[in-house]
Parts: C-alpha cells; structure tokens; sequence
C-alpha cells in the first residue's frame, strides 16, 4: 500500500479516540496558552503532547517531522539572539558572534509556539486516518467535495507518478535522445512529456466521469458506511477542552476589565 | 414499452466539427444485452456516455434528439435519478478506483454513501454486490492494490450495487491481461443473468458474438445497423466499416457452411454444429482454433 500518510494503525488509545477530540485538543494547545498569555501553559502542552505521542507509540515517527523545522528554529535562535533590536544583555560568544539574552529569550517563546502547534498537529495526523479525518468534517458540514480531493490526492498521486514512471521509461527505451546541446533535448523532452501529460488529462476526465455516475454530485444527504466513533471517553475528552478554552476565555476577559 | 430508446440522438463536442453521433435511433427491450462495435473513434464511447446521460450532461457540446430510459428523458434526470437507473464501467479499471477509500469494501460502498442509502442496506447490498463478483474475499485489500481484473470487477460492484437497471461497459477488458478478461466477461454473464440491460462496447467479436442478443455497428457516428449478431455478422459489407466478423464465421465464409436461415454462424458451439451436420471436414480445423 503506497499512500503518502503518516498514519499507521497500531491500535492505541488514541487511534480509538474520535478525529473530533484531537482537533479540539489542538484548538486547546494553541489558545490556552495565547489566551492565558502564561509561558508555562506551553510549556505544559508540550509536555503533554510528547506524553501522549509516547503513549501511541509514535514519538519516534516525530522526529523528522520536527528535524525538518529544527532548522527553521535553529535560524530563528541565530537572527533574534544576535541581531534583534532589544538586545542588551550578552550571555555568550560563539568566534565573533555575541548572542543576546533578550534575543534568546524571544527565540524561546517562538520555539515554544512552533513546538507546540507542531506537536498538537503531530497528535492528530499521526494517529488519526486521513479519510477518519475528512469523514467526521464532512459529517459536520464540510463539503464532501473539497474532503475527497484532501483524501484522494494522498492515494492517487503515488500511483500516477508510478504509471508516469512507466510511461517515461517505455518512451525513453524507444530511445529518445538525451545526449546533444540543450534545444536538442528539449525538443526530445517534448514526444516523451507529452503522452504523460495526453495520460494524465485523459485520466482526469474519466476519473470525472466514473465519480459522476457514482452519484458524486447527487444532491441527496449523504450516509456512512461506518458509524461516527464517539466513545464515553471521548465525551469526557470533548468536555474537558471545552472547559480549558472557556476558562482561558473567561481569564482573559477578567483580565481586560480588571 | 421500450427499455431504453434513442431518437435521432446526434452529438458534436465542444470545439469539433464533425458530428460524434450522427442521427442513431434504436430501441432495446429490458434485459437485453447489446454489442457496440465499430473501429477506433466511430462513438462507441459517446455512445456509453449519451446512454449514461454524460452527454449532456457531462460534457457540453451540441446536442439533439433524446435518449429515453423507460420512457424518462435522460437529460431532464437529475444526477441522482440518473446514477440509480444507468451505470457505465469504463475501460481504465485505475480510473474508477476513487481513490478516497482505503479497502475494496469500502470502495465498493462509495456510490452508495453518495446517494444516501441506510447504514444497515449499504452493508447488504455491497456483500452481495462483492459475492456476485467474486471479490468479497479481497474486501480488506487496499483497492490499488488489486489485480486489473480484480480491480474492473470492483468498479462493476461499485456500480452494481446502485442497482442501476441498465449498465453500460465501455471496452471494459481492453486493458486487461487474459485471465482479467475471462473474469470480468463472467461478471458481466452474471450481471445480465440478474434481468439487468446491458450495452458491451468491445473490439473482440468473437466475445460480442458469444454475449450479445443484438449488436450495433457505428461508423463515422453513424448507426449502420442494429441486429443479430448472426444477421450483422453475414454482412458482406463489413470491411467497409473497419470491423471483422469473428473467427468463426471468416472460417464459415471460406467454406461457404450455412445454417438453415442461410446465415453464417458466429460462435464456436454453432460452427462445430454446422460443420459436423454438413459432414465437412473442417471440423478439425475447429478444434484446432479450440
Ligand atoms: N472529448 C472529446 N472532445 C472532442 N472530440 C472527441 C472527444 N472524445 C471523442 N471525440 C471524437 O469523437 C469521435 C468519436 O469518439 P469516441 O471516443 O466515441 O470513439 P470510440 O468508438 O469510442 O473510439 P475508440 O475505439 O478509440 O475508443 C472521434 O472522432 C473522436 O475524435
Ligand atoms: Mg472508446
């Protein structure tokens, strides 16, 4: 099965738990902590997450996830701890770089974001099956459109670039050239593009064609083959983020009038 | 009444200007099982798709005459009246695999989801419709995954299971490897085994001729005859439309072995028949080609 996912069902509890409860958990990590405006409520969300990615076993799939923007927030750390404007206070040197404790500590806070969004993000995509996902939006109103060309992409495009593949190799069998100066191979890139391109327009239409007559643009309220997941726990769940964010809420507008 | 009945049914996409059906009027009896023959670019496939109601529906383009299933005009349904009446298989079997699902049961279920049928009927009408088929044992395969029969036969369970009354194969073989034929060609004797109205599109005669109650020539667009696959085939005029008569029947011409109404036959069963009542010793070259 190729599919461009990173979900793998290894049967945890947060594999059972409902899509809904994990984007509300999201919703939760990010607003607390920017409603609240208190640091270790972040903090405490990250811990949270990395605990809960621990229990479904899928901490380690974090990893590149995070390597990828480990380098975004390596560069925040050398822009604002060298050259932001406030800076004051050095706290070390690295050659003839001096980095700044009020840099520093701005960078902190943006890591801090960035991992926690990150983090919440990873708690559901990684446990979660993209068409779980789409389903339980498109039972709350999503347009059961937009939900199949999220879902469909992820398996489709794997298997044209694998047919693609097999076009290209057939054509350049049939020896195209690749050798000579730069118009001759752009001239030979065109015969071999274009039955890709011919392929892949011709396919569109039909894939079209084949959704239409399965009732893709009926008008009738859509059923379910299988039945929304929603277990007592995940009730328990819902409410509690519920009851975080409002409180969040309720702090801040407390704030603004005192 | 009339299954289905085309009346001066014409068609020119958007942007062309050469008809791709020309005038075709016919009229098919429920159950029925109707070839559609012709060389490469005659309409089969806008044929399939006018029948389906893609044109017009699908596809702009000028339109005239009508295309009427039970009486209804094709056009004027809805999408969702439409789906449940007629379904069409198309030639791709990749193509008809939406892509949104993440096992053939599930796939096979897609229709149905859209047109909103219960829980409980969508469970029943899917095993039946993999059973039928000979795919329930696969229901838990990822759908790409599939063999190009498995994976026909799924999209004809995805249509099937809509119970549509007519469902219309455009070349549903052409790219399947011969034990995917054979395969599908049974599902498609099961479906018309169920008093389901069926139009094959197919380049192989000798299937069209085994399968089908009548047959259509297409050439240019145009309706050149509709009849018995016997009658059509016996035509002398065939190679002016770009098709062959089968195997068999080319067999029987040379020998000139006729049956009593004075046709040529078109099958392997009745060309043996015939050989062996005329005593003529072309019956080993028969099972030779067997
Ligand atoms: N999307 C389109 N736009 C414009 N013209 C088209 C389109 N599809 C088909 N045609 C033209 O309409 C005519 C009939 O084509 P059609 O695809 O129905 O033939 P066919 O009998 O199915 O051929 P084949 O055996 O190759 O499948 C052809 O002349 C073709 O070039
Ligand atoms: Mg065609």
């Amino acid at each position: 099965m190729k599919s461009i996912s990173l979900y793998e069902d290894k049967g945890t509890f947060l594999n059972r738990t409902a899509p809904e409860s994990k984007l509300l958990y999201i919703l939760t990590a990010v607003s607390v902590p920017a409603l609240t405006g208190i640091e270790w409520a972040g903090i405490a969300f990250i811990a949270l997450s990395a605990l809960l990615l621990l229990t479904g076993r899928v901490l380690k799939k974090t990893l590149p996830v995070l390597g990828v923007s480990g380098f975004i927030m390596l560069t925040v750390v050398v822009i604002q701890g060298m050259f932001r404007r406030e800076n004051m206070t050095p706290v070390f040197s690295l050659g003839p770089c001096v980095f700044y404790r009020e840099g520093l500590y701005f960078a902190f806070q943006i890591i801090l974001h960035i991992l926690n969004i990150l983090l919440s993000f990873c708690v559901l995509m990684l446990t979660t099956k993209p068409s779980d996902l789409i389903e339980s939006l498109v039972r709350r109103g999503f347009s059961p459109r937009f939900g199949y060309v999220f879902v469909s992409v992820f398996q489709i495009i794997p298997q044209m670039t694998e047919t693609m593949g097999i076009i290209m190799d057939a054509q350049r069998s049939r020896g195209m050239e690749t050798e000579g100066n730069l118009l001759t191979r752009a001239k030979a890139f065109l015969p071999l593009i274009s039955p890709v391109v011919m392929s892949s327009l011709v396919n569109t239409r039909e894939r079209a064609m084949a959704l239409e007559v399965r009732g893709f643009n009926s008008r009738c309220k859509k059923s379910f083959l299988n039945p929304r997941v929603k277990t007592a726990a995940d009730r328990y769940i819902q409410a509690m983020e519920l009851a975080l964010i409002a409180s969040a809420l309720g702090w801040r507008i407390l704030l603004w009038l005192m | 009444m009339a299954h289905v009945t085309a009346l001066h049914l014409k068609y020119k996409y958007p942007g062309s200007d050469t008809l791709a059906l020309h005038d075709i009027s016919f009229s098919v009896e429920r159950g029925e099982c109707i070839g559609i023959i012709g060389e490469n670019g005659s309409g089969k496939s806008s044929l399939c798709q006018a029948l389906a109601g893609l044109i017009p529906g699908f596809y702009k383009g000028a339109y005239g005459g009508k295309v009427l299933l039970d009486g209804q005009e094709a056009a004027h349904m809805d999408a969702d009246t439409l789906c449940r009446k007629v379904g069409l298989v198309f030639q791709n079997p990749f193509n008809q695999v939406t892509g949104a699902k993440l096992t053939a049961y599930e796939e096979v279920a897609f229709g149905l989801e859209n047109i909103g049928v219960p829980r409980e009927e969508m469970h029943a009408r899917v095993r039946e419709a993999m059973e039928l088929l000979h795919i329930y044992e696969y229901r838990e395969h990822y759908p790409f995954d599939l063999s190009g029969g498995q994976m026909q036969r799924m999209a004809i369970a995805g249509v099937f299971a809509m119970r549509p009354e007519i469902i219309v194969l455009d070349e549903p073989v052409s790219q399947l490897d011969p034990q995917g034929r054979k395969e599908v060609f049974e599902a498609i004797r099961t479906l018309s085994g169920h008093g389901i109205t069926i139009f094959l599109a197919e380049h192989n005669m000798e299937q069209i001729a085994a399968f089908c109650d009548r047959v259509a020539l297409l050439h240019e667009g145009r309706l050149i005859c509709m009849d018995t696959p016997a009658r059509l085939f016996s035509r002398d005029d065939l190679e002016t439309y770009g098709v062959e008569a089968p195997v068999f029947t080319k067999l029987a011409r040379v020998l000139q072995v006729r049956g009593q109404d004075g046709l040529f036959p078109v099958t392997l069963e009745e060309t043996k028949r015939l050989f062996m009542e005329k005593r003529q010793t072309g019956a080993g070259v028969l099972e030779w080609l067997e």
